[in-house]
């Protein structure tokens, strides 16, 4: 039933022996008490606001059990920030106002910036298309589309 | 939505070790592939294991090979990585259609061409288009001895497969072809990327003067599982790029030939509509790009 597992996120190693059956978001929340990863749909799978990147890969981290991260890297919203200064990202999203209420944030952070590490410079559509799993119920998505391309621009080469 | 209580997981680095620890456990082992499906049955308890048996870390299972005998797209490989696999690109373009529009970037990320046939969701994207390219599917049984089958003869039922207990799919092979050949595949849902309500794949196969030799046509998002449209592949035969009449004709006869449901999302004339649309845009540009 239960499990030892060793799991880095944001840098930091945790050993902990939990549930087989819990999902990787409750770790993060639960257990490593990061809770910038949120659960927006009852843990369907549908919402994206749980989606952390897994080895550097976007994920909903609902959709996979703790237990399938033992060994691996995770990274969450806390992890973009280093030292306090925020990622040309997350600067873009607050200078274009690509959030209302932020529930859906750092589950599209996470998307967006492995995205954009893949597609440095990407149009409009290919932002959209990335964004597919990532709901947002307040903003529309036109500024959130803004910030990303924004951020595109300011990334560094 | 949250998981029953799960008594073992296993996540074994080799083949031999995975068929091992299913053989073991019997029918209260599970396999989880990518688990971008499995996971949604496993948190609403439609599907309830005792074991868990997670594939992911298994080399051999991974990966897209080409060489002289065709094509060899391991079990767990993911969409994303047969999404940017321009190798497939001609022949078997319709999976770099289907797995690019699988879903979301996240799913594709995790789930995997090999967990989609074994779950054969009736509205997934990988059974049509394996069945419409013509692909054979490689199984190790318990005992570590092989079968091959193709994905037509595999697939069955919505969430039913020729899979039996113990066996692990292993690989998708695509076969080597001669000449020019092209697919395509397109789904219609309800939203960008949604699952598709009919999904479409065209495979055609032409000889020198670009006249069709051969075609298979797969559909979809039907009640009875996917299934091959005879009359639109015959339909097909002798007809070349430029019979745009013919070619719509062709996907016509395989709207009238399947039979289809209605639902919630659509009903049953307008599925037909759909596979006739799409089946017309899928078979040109099938042809396109075997030209």
């Amino acid at each position: 039933m239960n499990r030892t597992v060793s799991i880095t996120i944001n840098g930091t190693t945790l050993q902990e022996t939990i549930p087989i059956r819990m999902p990787l978001v409750d770790f993060i929340r639960d257990v490593a008490s990061l809770t910038g990863t949120h659960v927006g749909c009852t843990y369907e799978g549908v919402c994206g606001a749980c989606t952390v990147q897994l080895d550097g890969e976007a994920v909903k981290s609902c959709l996979m059990l703790a237990v399938q991260a033992d060994g691996h890297q995770v990274t969450t919203v806390e992890g973009l920030a280093k030292n306090g200064e925020m990622t040309p990202l997350q600067q873009a999203f607050n200078d274009h106002h690509a959030l209302q209420c932020g529930f859906c944030t750092p589950g599209i952070l996470m998307t967006a910036e492995e995205f954009l590490r893949q597609n440095p410079k990407p149009s409009d559509d290919e932002i959209r298309h990335a964004l597919v799993g990532n709901l947002c119920r307040c903003t529309g998505y036109a500024h959130i589309v803004e910030a990303v391309k924004d951020a595109a621009g300011r990334q560094p080469g | 939505m949250y998981p029953a209580p799960i008594e073992t997981y296993a996540a074994p680095t080799t083949l031999a070790e995975a068929l091992q620890t299913l053989a073991s456990h019997g029918s209260d082992a599970r396999c989880i592939a990518g688990g971008q499906s499995l996971m949604q049955a496993l948190k609403s308890r439609l599907v309830q294991t005792k074991c868990l048996v997670d594939l992911q870390r298994i080399a051999e299972l991974k990966g897209i090979a080409v060489d002289d005998s065709g094509v060899r797209i391991g079990a767990m490989t993911r969409y994303r990585d047969i999404a940017a696999d321009a190798r497939l690109n001609g022949a078997y373009q319709a999976l770099v259609d289907a797995a690019s529009h699988v879903g979301d970037r996240q799913v594709r990320n995790r789930g995997t061409i090999g967990g989609s046939l074994c779950w054969n969701y009736i509205a997934a994207c990988m059974p049509p288009t394996t069945i419409g390219v013509g692909a054979r599917l490689e199984l190790a049984k318990r005992d570590g001895t092989r079968r091959t089958l193709s994905a037509e003869d595999f697939i069955r039922s919505p969430l039913e497969t020729a899979r039996e207990e113990g066996e692990i799919l292993v690989s998708i092979h695509l076969p080597a072809l001669r000449g020019k050949a092209g697919s395509a595949y397109k789904k219609w849902g309800l939203v960008t990327d949604a699952l598709p309500v009919i999904g479409v794949c065209a495979f055609v196969q032409l000889d020198g003067s670009g006249s069709c030799t051969s075609a298979r046509f797969a559909v979809g998002g039907l009640a009875s599982g996917p299934r091959r449209s005879r009359a639109a592949e015959t339909a097909l035969e002798g007809v070349k790029a430029s019979d745009t009449g013919a070619i719509a004709a062709a996907a016509k006869a395989a709207a009238a030939e399947i039979e289809t449901q209605g639902d919630l999302w659509a009903d049953q004339s307008y599925r037909k509509q759909l596979i006739s649309t799409l089946g017309t845009e899928v078979i040109e540009t099938a042809f396109a790009r075997a030209g």
